[in-house]
C-alpha cells in the first residue's frame, strides 16, 4: 500500500525552466500584454486617430529617435547630471541640516513637545508653493532651486527625527545611565542607533518631496535639467521631448526610490531597529 | 459621586491638562516666529519687499477682496478675487476627488480582483505614479492649452493613480480564506466585491484617498502656476511677477493651512478609524 | 440511512505555483458520508487533506471522478456545503451576529427572521452577550465559535471542516471539542472533519478514513465503537473503545509518518 519512496516526490518535472514559468504564472505574461497593449494603442493613436501627431502624440518611434537625437548632441546626459548634482545637494544640506535639528529637539520632551506643530505646519506648506517667495529673493537662479529643495528636504527629516528619538523607550537611557555614561556616550550609543530607523524613513520621504521639487523648481526658476527640458520643449512644440523628459523621470524616479532608498530604509530598520513601532 | 467615576473625572481632567500644555507649548514657536516678524519689520532688518509687514498681508485679503459683496463670494464675482482663486482650486479638489476617487477605486478594485493581473498591473502603477504631477504639466498644456482643464487634468492624474494603485494593493492583500467563506455561504462576484473586497481594501483605500489629496494639491499649486490662469498657485504666482509680496505671503499660508486643516481634521481620523474600528493589521506598505 | 456526501473515483493534479512542477495530490479516493454521520478524515501533514476539501467545497474544480451531496455533482460552492476553515475566515468588519447571519442575509432571507435564527445559533454556540463584538475584540476560540455557527446557520447540506481547532490552544481545543460534539449531536449534522491530530479525529468520529501520504488515497475506514452522546474527555481517555480505535488509527498514521522520514 505504501509505495512512495521519500525524497524524489511524485511530483515529475514537466517544466524544463520552473524560473520561467514562475515569472509567466506571477503575471509577467500579463505586464508583457500590457506594455505592447499600451505601445500598440499608443502607435495607434499617433498613426491613424490623431491629427497632428507630432505636436499632440508623437509616435513612441519618434520619442526614441528624439533621444537618440539628444544623445548624440549630449544634451540629454547634461540635463541628467544636472537634475541629479541639485537633488544632491539640496538633499544632501536637508538632511546635513535636519538630522543634528532633529535630534536635538527630540532630546528633550518639553522641547519637542514645543516644535512638534511648528515642524507639522512647514511641513504643510509644500516648497513648490514657496518658489515664488524665493524668487522675489534670489530670482531664477540656482540658489532658488537648491533653497526650495533643502526646504523640501528639511521638514520631513526634522519632523521624523524628533519622532523617532522621542519614541527610544527610557529604558535605554536609564540602562546607560546606571552603567555610568556620559551625555556624550548615551547619545552615540542609544540615541543616534535608535534614531536611524526614522532618519532613513525620513529622509526617504524627504528626498521623495525633494525629487518633485526639482523638477517644479527647473520649470519655474528656469535651471537647465530635466525639468527646464520638459518645459521649454513644450514652449517650442516638440512634444517628443516632452514625453522622453516625462519617461526618464518616472524611470530615475523608480531607480532611487525602489533600489536605492527603499532597500536601505529597509535594511537600516532591520539592523537598527531597536524602536518597535 | 462613585469612586469610579471620580477616577474618571480626574482622568479626563488630567488628559486635558496635558492637551492645554501641548497646545501652549506648540503656541510658543509660532508666537516667536510672528514676533520676529514684526520685529524685522520694526526694525527694518529685511525690506519689506522681502519680507512684508505682517499688517501688509493682513491687508492684502482686503485689496484682493475691494467692492465684493458676501453674495458675490458665493456667485464668484470678479470683485471677489481672493475667494475666487481659493474656491477655484478647491472647486478643482472636489471635482478631482468625485471623479478620481471612485474610478480609482473601481479600476483598482478590477486589477487587483485577479492576482496574476494585479501583479502585472503593480509595475504600471508604480511608473504612473513616478511621473504623476507636476511632470505631466508641459503634456497636458499641450493637450488641453494652458487653463482650468490643464489643472484638473494634473489633480486627476495624481489622485487617480495613487488610489487606484493602494486600491489594488489592499484587494491583493485581503486574504483569499474571507473570499472562500463568503463564497461556500453561496455568495456571488457581487457579494464578493461589495462585502470582502471594498471592506477589506478600505484601510489601504484611504491611505490612498489621503496621499492622492496630498501629493494632488501639491500638485495642483504647481500646476497653476505654470498652466493655470485661477486658483491660488496662479495667484502667488502672478504676485510674485508684480512683486506683491504680501499676497504671496498670504497665498503661501493659506495653501499650507488648507492642507493642514484638511489632512488632521478629517483625513488622519479618517484613516486611524478605519484601522482601529476593525482592528486591522495587514497593510500594504 | 441516506447517504449525503458520495465522493468516486476522486484523483487530483495541480502545478506546483512556484516551480511549475506538478503535484499529484490525490489517487483514485472512494468514500461516503452518510446522513448525520460524523466522518473524521485523518493522514500526515501534506496527504492532500486540504486538496480534498477544497474540492468538496467546490473551490477547486476537479476533472477526474465525481463528488456528489444530496444527488447533485458538485461544480462550484455552494450554500449546500458551509465550511468551517482552518484560519479565522470571520470577516473583520463584521460584529459577531453579522458574522453568524451572513448566509442567510446573501439568501435574502429578512431581517427580523434573520435575527432570530441568529440569536438561536449564538446561544447554541454560547456567545450570548458578544453579538455587536468585532472579530478582533474576541479570543480565538471564540473566533472559531463565531465561524462554527456561521456555518450553521446557513443550514448546509453537509459541513465540511478543514482542521478549525489546529491554531488555539491545547486547553481552549478541548473544551471547542467537546462543544463540537454536543453541537453536531444537537443539530444532527452531516460532518466531515479534516484533522491531522487522531485523538480529535477519534473523539469526534462516527468513523475515521486515514489517508496516506502524497498522492493521497483511502488507507483504511476506523469505526468508532462509542455513542457519540457519551463521549466527554474525562471518560473517553479510559474507555477502551475510543483507546482500541485510537490507537489502531494511531498506527495506521504512524506508518505513513515513518515513510516520510525514511
Amino acid at each position: 500500500m505504501t509505495t512512495v519512496s521519500a525524497p524524489a516526490a511524485p511530483a515529475r518535472r514537466d517544466r524544463k525552466h520552473p524560473r520561467l514559468h514562475r515569472f509567466l504564472h506571477q503575471g509577467g505574461l500579463e505586464l508583457a500584454c500590457v506594455l505592447l497593449g499600451g505601445l500598440a494603442l499608443w502607435s495607434f493613436l499617433s498613426h491613424v486617430v490623431i491629427p497632428r501627431p507630432d505636436r499632440y502624440l508623437p509616435s513612441p518611434g519618434s520619442v526614441v529617435f528624439s533621444s537618440a537625437d539628444m544623445l548624440w548632441k549630449g544634451l540629454l546626459p547634461d540635463f541628467v547630471t544636472n537634475t541629479v548634482w541639485r537633488l544632491l545637494i539640496g538633499s544632501g544640506l536637508g538632511l546635513g541640516v535636519g538630522i543634528p535639528f532633529g535630534i536635538l529637539l527630540g532630546l528633550n520632551r518639553t522641547v519637542s513637545d514645543m516644535f512638534y506643530p511648528i515642524l507639522n505646519f512647514f511641513q504643510s506648506i509644500s516648497g513648490i508653493a514657496l518658489l515664488p517667495i524665493v524668487m522675489i529673493w534670489w530670482g531664477t537662479s540656482e540658489q532658488t532651486v537648491i533653497f526650495v529643495i533643502l526646504y523640501t528636504v528639511l521638514f520631513p527629516i526634522s519632523f521624523n527625527v524628533l519622532v523617532g528619538v522621542r519614541s527610544i523607550p527610557r529604558i535605554y537611557i536609564n540602562a546607560l545611565r546606571t552603567l555610568g555614561a556620559s551625555r556624550l556616550q548615551i547619545a552615540r550609543d542609544v540615541i543616534l542607533p535608535g534614531a536611524l530607523p526614522s532618519i532613513a524613513t525620513g529622509a526617504r520621504l524627504g528626498i521623495g518631496f525633494g525629487w518633485r521639487a526639482v523638477i517644479a523648481g527647473e520649470m519655474l526658476a528656469g535651471q537647465r535639467g530635466l525639468g527646464w527640458m520638459i518645459f521649454t520643449a513644450q514652449q517650442v512644440d516638440l512634444t517628443a521631448q516632452v514625453i522622453l523628459g516625462m519617461t526618464l523621470i518616472g524611470i530615475m524616479w523608480i531607480v532611487l526610490d525602489r533600489y536605492l532608498l527603499r532597500p536601505l530604509e529597509a535594511d537600516t530598520i532591520q539592523r537598527w531597529g531597536l524602536v518597535q513601532r | 459621586m462613585s469612586a469610579a467615576a471620580t477616577t474618571f473625572m480626574a482622568g479626563r481632567m488630567g488628559l486635558d491638562r496635558k492637551r492645554m500644555r501641548g497646545i501652549g507649548l506648540g503656541a510658543i514657536p509660532f508666537l516667536v516666529l510672528l514676533g520676529a516678524w514684526e520685529l524685522n519689520t520694526f526694525m527694518g532688518w529685511l525690506k519689506p519687499v522681502y519680507i512684508p509687514p505682517l499688517r501688509a498681508v493682513v491687508d492684502a485679503v482686503f485689496t484682493l477682496q475691494e467692492g465684493c459683496s458676501a453674495l458675490g463670494i458665493l456667485g464668484m464675482h470678479e470683485s471677489c478675487l481672493f475667494t475666487n482663486h481659493i474656491l477655484s482650486s478647491l472647486g478643482r479638489v472636489g471635482l478631482g476627488l468625485v471623479v478620481g476617487v471612485p474610478l480609482g477605486i473601481g479600476l483598482g478594485v478590477l486589477a487587483g480582483m485577479s492576482r496574476r493581473l494585479s501583479n502585472a498591473m503593480e509595475p504600471v502603477g508604480v511608473f504612473a505614479n513616478a511621473i504623476s504631477g507636476i511632470a505631466w504639466v508641459p503634456l497636458a498644456i499641450v493637450w488641453f492649452g494652458v487653463g482650468w482643464f490643464t489643472t484638473l487634468f494634473i489633480l486627476l492624474n495624481t489622485v487617480f493613480w495613487l488610489v487606484f494603485f493602494n486600491t489594488l494593493l489592499g484587494v491583493r492583500s485581503v486574504p483569499r480564506t474571507y473570499e472562500h467563506s463568503v463564497l461556500t455561504l453561496g455568495g456571488n462576484r457581487w457579494h464578493i466585491i461589495s462585502q470582502v473586497y471594498i471592506p477589506g481594501a478600505l484601510p489601504s483605500i484611504v491611505t490612498g484617498v489621503r496621499m492622492g489629496i496630498g501629493f494632488g494639491w501639491r500638485a495642483l499649486i504647481a500646476a497653476e502656476m505654470i498652466g493655470g490662469n485661477t486658483g491660488l498657485g496662479f495667484m502667488i504666482f502672478v504676485s510674485a511677477n508684480e512683486y506683491k509680496v504680501e499676497e504671496v505671503f498670504l497665498g503661501v499660508l493659506l495653501i499650507g493651512i488648507i492642507w493642514m486643516v484638511t489632512d488632521r481634521i478629517i483625513l488622519v481620523p479618517l484613516e486611524k478609524w478605519t484601522i482601529e474600528r476593525w482592528g486591522l493589521v495587514w497593510r500594504p506598505s | 440511512m441516506r447517504e449525503k456526501l458520495i465522493v468516486e473515483g476522486l484523483s487530483h493534479h495541480y502545478p506546483d505555483e512556484y516551480t511549475g512542477m506538478d503535484i499529484h495530490a490525490l489517487d483514485n479516493v472512494n468514500l461516503k458520508v452518510t446522513e448525520g454521520e460524523f466522518a473524521a478524515v485523518v493522514g500526515p501533514s501534506g496527504c492532500g487533506k486540504t486538496t480534498l476539501l477544497n474540492i468538496l467545497a467546490g473551490l477547486l474544480p476537479h476533472k477526474v471522478g465525481s463528488v456528489r451531496v444530496d444527488g447533485h455533482e458538485v461544480k462550484g460552492p455552494g450554500p449546500d456545503r458551509g465550511v468551517v476553515f482552518q484560519e479565522h475566515a470571520i470577516l473583520p468588519w463584521r460584529t459577531v451576529e453579522r458574522n453568524i447571519g451572513h448566509g442567510l442575509e446573501i439568501q435574502g432571507l429578512p431581517a427580523p427572521e434573520r435575527k432570530r435564527r441568529v440569536q438561536e445559533f449564538v446561544d447554541l454556540v454560547g456567545l450570548t452577550g458578544f453579538e455587536n463584538r468585532y472579530p478582533h475584540e474576541l479570543s480565538g476560540g471564540m473566533k472559531q465559535r463565531v465561524a462554527l455557527a456561521r456555518t450553521l446557520c446557513a443550514n448546509p447540506v453537509v459541513m465540511l471542516m478543514d482542521e478549525p481547532f489546529a491554531a488555539v490552544d491545547a486547553q481552549t481545543r478541548i473544551t471547542l471539542q467537546e462543544e463540537l460534539n454536543r453541537i453536531a449531536i444537537a443539530t444532527r449534522k452531516t460532518i466531515l472533519f479534516i484533522t491531522h491530530n487522531v485523538d480529535e479525529a477519534a473523539f469526534l468520529g462516527d468513523r475515521c478514513f486515514i489517508f496516506t501520504r502524497r498522492p493521497g488515497k483511502l488507507k483504511a475506514t476506523v469505526k468508532i465503537n462509542l455513542p457519540r452522546e457519551s463521549r466527554v474527555w474525562k471518560n473517553a481517555v479510559a474507555d477502551p473503545a475510543f483507546t482500541g480505535a485510537r490507537d489502531e488509527i494511531l498506527s495506521l498514521v504512524r506508518e505513513e509518518v515513518r515513510d516520510d522520514d525514511g
